[in-house]
């Protein structure tokens, strides 16, 4: 009974002396909220997004190093070794090119290990080891956490496959080579509405995934501004392996076209379970669905669904040429999924604009990166000049075809084809 | 005198943990800051999960939850009130961290009502359940600011302001340890450690085993609440994939590695597997790159590793010797395994397919990690301290080659 | 979204899906309580929850995709050049599966568990937690997972879809789809036939374009007559694969049924599961009784998954045995765990569960509504559904 009495009062006395040492040390920190703009989803507006305050890193000796924040362990594995084999086929080629006179470029990995928590540890140990900018992640909801602790160092970041839209409102040191989930959802939903003449689409959203959950809200924003109607909307998680109640429920809505925002892992199966559920309808998706797999895990039923795209195997962009030819001579046959060429670019980016820095620091580093215009990347011609760290770039409408066909690109479409 | 020690133990307390924070502003690099307040955090979840888990042998694996509820409340409230209220800084803070243990603690209400009746295995997927519940539900819910912004649901929330100060989260883990110790020490923690051992036999000595119980879960499950707001505040930033399942199993084998039931074993035991991962992230080769290990020192290290563990579990097997004897005899295993390891890496480096073989280290890290939990296990069952709390006489004593007393409680 | 805009949208229930979501529900539910029996067989003989046991499904499921691979359904295989597949390649495969999860399961046993018997049992949960974790890990490092593979829907020679009509339409609806239906078949040759003369598909002129928008038209005068025939008619679709998966989940049950029930090694079982010591001061080889345990369950798991990965076709990963085995391991625990008809029931009575909350238009809780439901039924059955709540006795 003694001590009963006695656990709390000695709780109290901790907490509160706690709160005053603190407080007297004058060791408080407790940061101004760094608000996150509003307005501008698009990059095409100007809205002002903060300026980090932090000096950043400086490059000591004759290296220059770059990080990139990938995930090589755990469940989004696949695409953050595709990423990382992109980025490095990159600095090869430009140190091929002749790379930086007197400066030797080299690429710092941390992994991620497919979650933000990891994520942010990874970014922060190569922020202390000294990089000047930092290439990653390949998920929305890693780089913003990698984004959060670059800004407070003001180190520049390069996202790789970043799609949502609120990532690079963190702050002016975030960029991204991918385009942003509104534009695409645009892209899909104009195609949807004119092209393919839908009008009543359903949609089948991955609950777990930020990506997804985004994409469809812009699909359904879109799609319904230019007169079209969603029937309805599900949800499954990823690693579902039946989908059969939620198309059920569907097919008795009637939809004529299936929007399917998640990644290809589960869009194969749901568009197999979806025709033997009786549903005959067009199905359209995101760059989720990127990797030849799909065309196996959909079998017959994904041919003909059309999907928005970064870039096609069959461009004949010499960018895209050179990058798949390469991609064989290190790695081996062709890129598993978009963001081997994505994790290219954005390595690329970066060394382009350290080509153009006047001193070799954080800050200049990210100045450089935003001047970049019309860079040839094998994702498409980006500029980040004035775009909010949203690169101006095409995407492109791809049609699945059975083999040996694949994928093959219908459309392409300019950020200003957009009727609205 | 007791009043004096408490008194003293409590100044001394304070004082380290304000010594830690000014050493750790001083001297190390804020990712390194960071990883301080996340292991205080792991300390604090692991001792109040062995509160429940270890001390009143209530099997709960849905730790995570209450972690996720705390640091959602402090999120939800940060959003709509800070700013709005005249708390600021870490006088706020201190607030959520009240808040944030009540509403924990309620969760725990919860939780610990079904123990009444469920035993065992039925009350751990339960509680199992109940954290995949809160998941799920959190992951379920957009809430629209008054600005029209979308918030929490599958892409996580900011929390401003951020606040990240080691010694009031290391001073939380103090008080969570203080806390349990002093409950083990009471008479109240005698009945649970009772109604660990046998529940029918300590409620007929006249222990009330229904409130202990839940008395448990909600000290338990506060804690971890806490925990929760500090991480909030802290990383400023919080979604539902950062409270996964796998997250309350790491804790549950903190405590059991250490030895359930021991408060310094799971201090030691959350440190050192929140440690682990983290230094071989940054493992590097002389010449800078990433630190790679040939198919042939892989398979010479694990062949050595196996082998240890049979040695250790024959020689636990078949002789009993003092506590000096057996530490001396770890120690010469673990002496055998560098050795044997690098002969049979050497040994097989001679085939050149497993030569060839390359793996970074960085990649096997995770794979480092399950492994070392297996052997850990197969080589002491009982957890790394038993159920004895670690304490210099003891160790002294071992060194002195002296029979340790029985252990008590 | 708005939020809770899910939640408006599905406000009123559609009672002509029910019972095509009941039989989904059941089709469902045969798989959880397959892996479940596995659950509930080692819990039965040891006490221990077997967190390897996903992990095993998973290799089960990378089995079947090599075994299949061997057969020459490879990806990278054109669809015109894939060999024919038969119910002999079906048989192969979920044997050579059965046969590698037993092996796994035998060695997780001998080499983890084993040597945790006599120790707390929270220590044999770590060491299950160990080695799961490290079977997920280690799967990352040597198992093919880029990208994420998948098996050939050609394996699979069932791929027709059973269609059962329970209350039909009438007449004129069904006459005015066939009617519909050939207007936009007409509507449709015409487009293509000037799509010849087109230079680019998606660049029409404007002749093209009149003949499209005709197209799109008929197409969706087609949809509402289909639409108006479906909201008529309640009709049930199973595809063939799905209803395999039950039949082949049905006939293993029953197997295990007459072996635990009917052999001699049953008995031993049955007898370890009541008391593990007395058993064995009754003669009977308590080690073997537990491998046997081991086999039997893995395999049933090594099936489970050669029919999850075969007919439902979804990407295989090293992480493929997480979640149904902790949907699974629910199932074993609603059902009461221990007991093998329990584990059966329990599944079923999950699958039910998931698919009816998606009905009523929750789907973003379907995940939650198996822990609620067990949350429910372990608060006024603390044993489970069948198990017996075993009083202690003192």
């Amino acid at each position: 009974m003694r001590a009963r009495r006695r656990i709390p009062a000695a709780l109290w006395a901790a907490l509160i002396a706690g709160v005053v040492s603190v407080g007297c040390s004058g060791s408080g920190e407790a940061q101004k909220p760094s608000e996150p703009s509003e307005g501008a989803t698009s990059g095409a507006s100007a809205a002002v997004r903060p300026q980090p305050t932090a000096e950043g890193n400086k490059a000591e000796g004759d290296t220059l190093k770059i990080g990139i924040v990938v995930p090589i362990n755990g469940d989004q594995k696949p695409w953050g070794d595709d990423a990382l084999n992109g980025a490095q086929i990159a600095l090869e080629d430009f140190n091929k090119q002749g790379g930086i006179a007197g400066k030797k470029v080299e690429l710092v990995i941390g992994d991620s290990g497919s979650n933000t928590e990891q994520a942010k540890s990874a970014a922060e140990k190569l922020i202390s080891d000294g990089v000047l900018g930092i290439i990653g992640d390949v998920t929305s909801s890693n780089t913003i956490q990698i984004a959060k602790s670059a800004f407070e160092k003001g180190v520049p970041v390069v996202s790789i496959g970043a799609t949502n839209d609120d990532v690079t409102k963190q702050g002016a040191n975030v960029f991204r080579v991918c385009y942003i989930d509104s534009f695409q959802g645009e892209v899909m939903a104009e195609f949807a509405y004119r092209d393919l003449g839908l009008r009543n689409v359903a949609l089948l959203t991955d609950r777990k995934q930020a990506y997804s959950v985004g994409l469809s809200n812009s699909f359904r924003k879109h799609f319904e501004q230019l007169g079209g109607k969603i029937v309805g909307e599900e949800f499954y998680e990823t690693k579902q392996t039946t989908f059969t109640g939620q198309l059920t429920n569907l097919k008795a809505k009637n939809p004529d076209g299936l929007f399917l925002s998640g990644y290809f892992p589960e869009v194969g199966p749901i568009v197999k379970s979806a025709k033997a559920a009786g549903l005959n309808v067009k199905f359209l998706g995101g760059d989720g669905w990127d990797s030849k797999e799909i065309l196996n895990s959909g079998g017959e039923a994904i041919v003909g669904g059309f999907f928005c795209n970064h870039y096609n195997n069959k461009d004949s962009r010499p960018q895209v040429q050179h990058f798949l030819k390469r991609w064989k001579e290190k790695v081996g046959g062709e890129p598993g999924t978009t963001m081997a060429a994505l994790g290219y670019d954005a390595m690329a980016v970066i060394l382009d604009a350290l080509k153009r820095c006047q001193s070799y620091d954080s800050k200049s580093l990210a100045a450089a990166i935003e001047e970049t215009e019309n860079f040839p990347g094998v994702t498409g011609d980006l500029t980040l000049k004035g775009q909010n760290g949203n690169p101006r770039k095409r995407a492109l409408v791809v049609e699945v075809r059975p083999l040996p066909d694949g994928f093959v690109m219908r459309k392409a479409i300019e950020p200003k084809d957009l009727s609205q | 005198m007791a009043l004096r020690v408490r008194i003293a133990s409590i100044l001394a307390g304070l004082a380290g943990c304000w010594l830690l924070d000014a050493l750790c502003r001083g001297l190390l690099r804020e990712s390194e800051q960071r990883l301080v307040v996340l292991a205080g955090l792991y300390v604090t979840l692991a001792v109040s999960l062995n509160l429940i888990n270890g001390i009143a042998g209530q099997f709960s694996i849905g730790h995570a939850a209450f972690y996720q509820i705390g640091a959602y409340t402090a999120g939800y409230l940060a959003f709509f009130y800070y700013g709005k209220l005249p708390l600021q800084g870490v006088p706020w803070l201190v607030a959520m961290l009240l808040l944030g243990m009540i509403t924990a603690a309620l969760a725990g209400l919860v939780v610990g009502l079904p123990s009444l009746r469920l035993r065992g295995d039925y009350l751990a997927i339960v509680t199992l359940g109940f954290g995949e519940i809160i998941r799920i539900v959190v992951q379920a819910i957009d809430l629209t600011a008054p600005t029209g912004e979308q918030v929490g649901g599958a892409l996580g929330m900011n929390v401003e302001p951020r606040i990240r100060i080691i010694g009031l989260v290391w001073l939380f883990a103090l008080t969570c340890i203080a806390v349990t110790r002093n409950l083990c020490k009471s008479s109240h923690g005698l009945a649970l450690l009772s109604i660990r051992e046998d529940e029918i036999a300590s409620a007929a000595m006249g222990v009330q085993v229904p409130k202990m119980k839940v008395a448990a879960f909600m000290i338990g499950s506060a804690f971890a609440g806490g925990a929760g707001v500090l991480l909030a505040h802290s990383e400023s930033f919080i979604s539902p994939s950062m409270f996964p399942m796998d997250l309350s199993f790491i804790v549950l084998t903190m405590v059991v590695l250490g030895g359930s039931g021991s408060i310094t074993g799971a201090v030691i035991a959350a440190l050192t597997l929140f440690y682990v991962p983290e230094y071989l992230r940054g493992l590097k080769a002389p010449d800078g790159t990433a630190l790679t290990a040939t198919g042939a020192s892989l398979l010479g290290w694990v062949a050595a590793v196996v082998a240890a563990v049979v040695v250790v579990r024959w020689l636990a097997y078949r002789y009993r010797g003092t506590a000096r004897q057996r530490a001396l005899g770890y120690l010469l295993t673990a002496v055998g395994v560098l050795v044997l390891g690098r002969l049979l890496g050497w040994g097989l480096s001679f085939l050149p397919a497993l030569q060839q073989a390359e793996y970074e280290v960085q990649k096997l890290r995770m794979v480092i990690f399950a492994g070392s939990l297996i052997v850990i296990m197969l080589v002491r069952p009982e957890g790394v301290l038993g159920r004895h709390e670690f304490s210099w006489d003891r160790l002294a004593r071992v060194l002195r080659r002296q029979r340790p007393k029985e252990a008590t409680g | 979204m708005a939020p809770g805009a899910g939640l408006s949208l599905a406000a009123a229930l559609d009672f002509g899906t029910l019972p095509s979501q009941v039989v989904n529900g059941v089709l469902n539910g045969a798989i959880y309580a397959l892996i479940a029996l596995g659950y509930t067989m080692v819990y039965g003989v040891l006490r221990l929850i077997n967190f390897a046991h996903g992990e095993v499904y998973m290799l089960g499921a990378y089995t079947a995709l090599f075994v299949s691979w061997a057969y020459g359904f490879r990806p990278d295989v054109p669809p015109d050049q894939l060999p024919e597949s038969s119910l002999a390649t079906l048989l192969v495969m979920m044997l050579a599966s059965m046969a590698v999860c037993a092996t796994v399961g035998v060695l997780i046993e001998r080499f983890a568990y084993r040597p945790m018997r006599n120790q707390a049992r929270i220590s044999s949960l770590i060491t299950a937690i160990g080695v799961s974790l490290l079977l997920q890990y280690g799967g990352g490092l040597f198992l093919p997972q880029n990208p994420p593979p998948t098996m050939n829907e050609r394996v699979n020679p069932y791929r027709q879809t059973l269609e059962l009509t329970l209350v039909g339409a009438p007449r004129e609806l069904s006459q005015a789809v066939e009617a519909a239906r050939e207007e936009f078949q007409k509507a449709e040759r015409a487009f293509e036939e000037r799509l010849q003369a087109e230079k680019d598909r998606f660049n029409l002129s404007p002749e093209g374009e009149r003949l499209r928008d005709a197209k799109f038209e008929a197409e969706r005068r087609l949809r509402d007559a289909e639409s108006r025939l479906n909201s008529a008619q309640v009709t049930v679709r199973v595809s063939a694969g799905r209803l395999a998966i039950l039949l082949a989940s049905l006939a293993l049950m029953f197997l295990l049924r007459q072996l635990v029930l009917f052999t001699p090694t049953g008995r031993a079982m049955r007898a370890v599961s009541q008391d593990f010591d007395s058993a064995a001061l009754m003669g009977v080889n308590v080690d073997r009784i537990v491998t046997i345990t081991f086999v039997i369950g893995s395999a049933l798991a090594g099936a489970g998954a050669m029919m999850t990965a075969t007919f439902l076709g979804t990407s295989i990963t090293p992480y493929y045995g997480v979640l149904p085995g902790v949907k699974a391991f629910v199932a074993a625990v609603l059902g009461g765990i221990g007991n093998i008809p329990g584990a059966v029931l329990g599944g079923l009575l999950m699958g039910l569960a998931e698919t009816l909350v998606i009905w009523a238009g929750y789907s973003q809780f379907a995940d939650a509504v198996a822990f609620v439901v067990l949350i429910v039924v372990l608060l006024f059955r603390p044993g489970g559904l069948l198990g017996s709540s075993a009083v202690e006795k003192v």
